[in-house]
C-alpha cells in the first residue's frame, strides 16, 4: 500500500515538472507584451525597452525559466507587473476565498447528489427516478453563469436574502463571508450535482446487481442496511472518482463564477492576469492550482485504499 | 425500505438547507441611507486599475481613482475640461511660450505629513522626462528642458519650443506631482496631497480612501470614505446597483442595461460628454485602403445613424477626430454624407468594381462589438467583405497598434488633444501629410487662443477630407448614481472620479 501511494507521488511530481516547462513555454507564445500593456498607446520604443530591461523580459528564455523554477522552490514567486505587490500574498488573498468556495459546492454536491443517486438507484423505473434523472439531465445542460445570474437575481436583488456578490474578508466578518459564498458556491455545485447523482445511480444498480447483494438480502439484511452497508460502500469507489475530477472542475468554474459573484478569488485572478498580461502571476498561480489537482488526486488514491483495503494486484 | 430512503434524504437535504441558510442575519447588509449618514460613498468600476502611479501606468482606471482624489497636478482640469489653479496657484508665461514660472500655494502637505514643494515638482516632471523616465506620458514632456527651483514655493520650466499644450499636460493624471520621499512606493501605497488618502487595497475587489486630515481645506470635503468596488461583469453591476451595494457607476458601460435602471427611482443617469472619438481606424499604408478613392466610398457607405441607435443613443455624430463640446469643433458630418450609389462609384473608380476583402480587428469592448457587426453590413452592402478577429486587449496593442499587422479596427481614441497622432511618423493608421503636419507645427506653437482655434479647424477638414479613418461616433459617458449623490462629474473631460466636491443629501 505505502509502495502504491510512493508511486503516485513519483508521478505526480513528475507531472508538475512537466507541467511547468508547458506553462512557461505557453506565456512565451502568448500574443501580447506584459510592458506594453503598462505604458500603452503613448509607448515610445525607449521606454518600452526600458521597461523590459526593469522587468527582466529581455533576458534569454532557459535562464528566465531557471530563475521562475528557482523562486518557486524557495517560495519567492516575485512581484506582480500590474499591482506591483508580492505575487504570494496575492495568491494567498484569494485562495482564501476560492478554497472554502470549492469546498463548500463540492459539499453541497455531495451532500445532494450522492442521497439523490442511491434514492433513484432505490426506485428505479418509477416515477420518482424519473424525476431525479430529468432533473439530472436539466442540470448539466444549465450554464453556471446563467444560473448564478438568475439566483442573485432572485435571492439577492429580489429577496434580498443574500449578498448580490462581493466578500467582507474572513477577517472583518465571518459569518457574512460565508454567506457571501452560499450562491456562488450553489451556482457552481447545480451541474456537479447533476453529474454525481448520475454516477453515483448508476454506480449503485450495478453493485445491487452483484451476488453478496443478494445473498445479504437472502439472509434477511434490512434493505436499509443492505442499500448503505453492502451496496453504497462498495458504489463509492467511481462516486469518489468522480468527485476527485469535479475538484478539478470546480477551479474552472470558479473563474466564471467568480466574476459573476464578484468574488475576489483565484478564479478571477487567472482571469484578470490573463488580461494584463500579469505573465508572472499566471505562470504562479497555474503552476499551484496544477499541483492542487494533483493533491486532489493523491487525496482520492488514498481513500480508494481506505474504502477498498484489500491489496492491489497492479498500479 | 423506501420509507427510510426518504427519511435519509430529507435529513441531508434539511442539513444542507441549513447550511445555506447560515449567517441569514437581517439587517447585516449595509444600504445607502445608512452610508449616506455615515460619509461613505461606494463606487462601482468595471476596470480595476494596477499599481496606483499615474506617473508610471498608463491605465485611465489609474487616473480614475487617484487623480484629484489622492494626488493633485499643478493646474487642474476641472469638470468642464478647462485648466485652473491646482497645486501652484498662479503662473506666468513669457512672452515667447517657452518659460513657465509656477507659483505653489503655501502649506499644502502630503498625507505623511511631509510638505510639498518645488523640490518635489522638480522631482516629478524629472520623473517623466528624464532620458531614462519610463512613463507612459513621457512624449507630453519631452518638450520640458530644464526645471529650477527658485524657492520653495517657486518652480521655473523651460521649454525647448512654445508647446501650445503644457498648461493642460501638467493639470492631467500623468503628471501628478509625488512626494520625494514616498514616490518610489507609490505605486502599492499612494501619497499624495489631494483630500483623501489610500487606507487599503483588497487586489480584485476594491480600493479604500479616507479623508485625509492633512487636507488644506478639511471643511471643503464632505465624505468619509470612498470605497472603490471594481465589477467587471454587467450582469452583476446591474445587480450590485439594484442590491443597493453599490451607489454609483461614474462610467457605466453598458447601454442595453441602462433603461432597467432608469426605470428604478432610486438612481439618475445622466449622459454627459467625453474626449472618445470612435474610429473606425484604417491602415492607411496599406493597399487598398491607401488609396483616397477607397477611404472615400467608406465614409459614403457608412451610416452613422445605426451605429448611435446600438449605443442607446448615447453618442454624437463626428465627421472628423474632434469632440463635438469642444469651442474648436467645426461640423464636418456631411462631407461623405451616406451615399450607398456614390460609394460604389467611388469604389469602381478606385478599381475595385467587386470591392474587396479584408480585416476587422476588435478590441474586448462593448462599444467596438457592437459598432463591429454593423460596419460588417453597412460595407458588405459596396461589396467590401470584413472578417472580423476577436482580440484581447494585450494582442491589439501587440498586432494592431504595435506591429500594424491590420486592414480595419474600431476603437475609441479617449484622451484629449489627441489631434496630434494625426502628424505623428509610424502611427498605426499610417497617415503621412505634409499639409497636416505643417498645420500641426503651427497649432502647437501658437499662443494667441483665436489663431489656434482657427488653425484646430483647418486641422480637422484636413483629415476629414482625406478620409484617414472612418469618424464614427464621440462616445458618451453614462454615469449612475444614487438620486442623493450631489456634485458627480457629468462629463469626463480627463479620467478621474474626483470626489471632492461630492456629498450625501440628507
Amino acid at each position: 500500500m505505502l509502495d502504491f501511494l510512493l508511486r503516485r507521488l513519483a508521478a505526480a511530481l513528475l507531472t508538475l515538472a512537466l507541467a511547468s516547462i508547458v506553462v512557461f513555454l505557453v506565456l512565451e507564445v502568448l500574443p501580447g507584451d506584459p510592458a506594453l500593456v503598462m505604458l500603452g498607446t503613448e509607448a515610445r520604443p525607449d521606454t518600452l525597452a526600458a521597461l523590459h530591461a526593469k522587468l527582466g523580459l529581455d533576458r534569454p528564455l532557459l535562464e528566465r525559466y531557471v530563475s521562475w523554477v528557482g523562486g518557486l522552490l524557495s517560495f519567492d514567486l516575485g512581484n506582480s507587473y500590474a499591482y506591483g505587490t508580492p505575487v504570494s500574498k496575492l495568491i494567498l488573498d484569494r485562495v482564501v476565498v476560492t478554497l472554502p468556495l470549492g469546498a463548500l459546492a463540492l459539499s453541497f454536491s455531495a451532500c445532494v447528489a450522492i442521497p439523490l443517486g442511491v434514492f433513484a438507484a432505490s426506485r428505479r423505473g418509477r416515477m420518482s427516478d424519473w424525476l431525479v434523472m430529468g432533473f439530472g439531465q436539466v442540470g448539466i445542460s444549465i450554464p453556471n453563469f446563467w444560473f448564478g445570474i438568475l439566483l442573485a437575481l432572485f435571492l439577492a436583488v429580489t429577496l434580498k436574502l443574500f449578498p448580490a456578490g462581493g466578500f467582507p474578508g474572513w477577517g472583518t466578518d465571518p459569518l457574512g463571508s460565508l454567506h457571501a459564498l452560499i450562491l456562488p458556491a450553489l451556482s457552481l455545485s447545480l451541474p456537479e450535482i447533476a453529474i454525481l447523482s448520475r454516477v453515483t445511480r448508476s454506480s449503485m444498480l450495478d453493485t445491487l446487481r452483484e451476488d453478496y447483494v443478494r445473498t445479504a438480502r437472502a439472509k434477511g439484511v434490512a434493505e436499509r442496511d443492505v442499500l448503505m452497508r453492502h451496496a453504497l460502500r462498495n458504489a463509492l469507489i467511481p462516486i469518489v472518482t468522480i468527485a476527485g475530477l469535479i475538484a478539478g472542475f470546480l477551479l474552472a468554474g470558479a473563474i466564471i463564477v467568480e466574476t459573476v459573484f464578484y468574488l475576489p478569488g483565484v478564479g478571477k485572478l487567472v482571469f484578470d492576469s490573463i488580461s494584463n498580461r500579469d505573465l508572472i502571476v499566471i505562470k504562479n498561480v497555474v503552476i499551484l492550482l496544477t499541483a492542487l489537482v494533483l493533491l486532489v488526486n493523491l487525496l482520492v488514491d488514498m481513500v480508494y485504499v481506505i474504502l477498498d483495503p484489500r491489496p492491489k494486484v497492479s498500479v | 425500505m423506501s420509507d427510510f430512503t426518504r427519511r435519509q434524504l430529507g435529513g441531508l437535504l434539511g442539513g444542507a438547507s441549513a447550511l445555506a441558510l447560515l449567517g441569514v442575519a437581517p439587517g447585516a447588509r449595509a444600504q445607502a441611507p445608512g452610508r449616506a449618514k455615515d460619509g461613505v460613498v461606494v463606487i462601482g468600476m468595471s476596470l480595476e486599475p494596477p499599481v496606483l502611479d499615474p506617473n508610471l501606468n498608463a491605465a485611465a482606471a489609474v487616473r480614475e481613482i487617484t487623480y484629484q482624489n489622492i494626488y493633485e497636478s499643478l493646474t487642474r482640469i476641472d469638470r468642464k475640461g478647462s485648466i485652473i489653479p491646482g497645486l501652484a496657484e498662479s503662473w506666468t508665461v513669457s512672452e515667447d511660450g517657452t518659460q513657465f514660472v509656477f507659483k505653489l500655494r503655501a502649506g499644502v502637505k502630503y498625507h505623511d505629513g511631509e510638505p510639498c514643494e518645488a523640490a518635489d515638482v522638480k522631482f516629478t516632471l524629472d520623473r517623466l522626462s528624464a532620458p531614462d523616465a519610463t512613463a507612459p506620458g513621457k512624449s507630453l514632456y519631452t518638450t520640458i528642458k530644464e526645471v529650477e527651483v527658485v524657492d520653495p514655493t517657486t518652480v521655473r520650466v523651460t521649454l525647448k519650443g512654445p508647446d501650445a499644450f503644457f498648461l493642460y499636460n501638467v493639470g492631467i493624471g500623468d503628471a501628478a506631482i509625488m512626494g520625494r520621499k514616498s514616490a518610489a512606493t507609490n505605486g502599492t501605497k499612494p501619497i499624495g496631497t489631494g483630500p483623501f488618502m489610500f487606507k487599503e487595497r483588497k487586489e480584485g475587489d476594491s480600493v479604500v480612501l479616507v479623508k485625509a486630515p492633512t487636507y488644506r481645506d478639511p471643511g471643503a470635503i464632505k465624505l468619509n470614505t470612498l470605497i472603490f468596488k471594481f465589477i467587471k461583469d454587467s450582469a452583476a453591476q446591474l445587480n450590485a446597483l439594484k442590491a443597493g451595494d453599490v451607489d454609483t457607476f461614474p462610467g457605466f458601460q453598458s447601454p442595453e442595461q441602462v433603461n432597467q435602471i432608469k426605470a428604478d427611482p432610486r438612481f439618475a443617469v445622466v449622459v454627459g460628454s467625453t474626449e472618445g472619438e470612435t474610429i473606425l481606424a484604417t491602415n492607411n499604408a496599406k493597399k487598398p485602403m491607401s488609396e483616397l478613392k477607397v477611404r472615400q466610398a467608406i465614409a459614403h457607405a457608412i451610416n452613422r445613424d445605426d451605429l448611435i441607435a446600438a449605443e442607446n443613443g448615447f453618442a454624437l455624430p463626428i465627421g472628423s477626430h474632434f469632440p463635438p463640446h469642444n469651442p474648436a469643433y467645426v461640423d464636418l458630418t456631411k462631407t461623405y454624407p451616406f451615399d450607398i450609389a456614390k460609394a460604389k462609384k467611388l469604389l469602381a473608380e478606385a478599381g475595385y468594381p467587386n470591392g474587396f476583402e479584408a480585416s476587422l480587428k476588435l478590441p474586448p469592448v462593448g462599444y467596438a462589438q457592437r459598432s463591429g457587426e454593423i460596419i460588417v453590413s453597412q460595407l458588405g452592402k459596396i461589396g467590401i467583405k470584413l472578417a472580423i478577429t476577436q482580440l484581447q486587449w494585450p494582442q491589439w496593442l501587440q498586432e494592431v497598434f504595435k506591429d500594424r499587422n491590420y486592414d480595419f479596427t474600431i476603437v475609441a481614441h479617449t484622451e484629449a488633444n489627441d489631434l496630434d497622432r494625426y502628424a505623428r511618423d509610424g502611427y498605426y493608421w499610417g497617415y503621412d501629410s505634409k499639409a497636416f503636419k505643417d498645420n500641426w507645427a503651427a497649432v502647437v506653437k501658437e499662443v494667441d487662443p483665436a489663431k489656434r482655434t482657427e488653425l484646430l479647424k483647418k486641422a480637422q477638414k484636413i483629415i476629414a477630407d482625406d478620409a484617414v479613418n472612418g469618424f464614427l461616433y464621440q462616445l458618451g459617458k453614462v454615469g449612475v448614481w444614487n438620486k442623493n449623490l450631489i456634485g458627480m462629474w457629468e462629463d469626463s473631460p480627463t479620467p478621474s472620479i474626483d470626489m471632492t466636491g461630492v456629498h450625501w443629501k440628507l
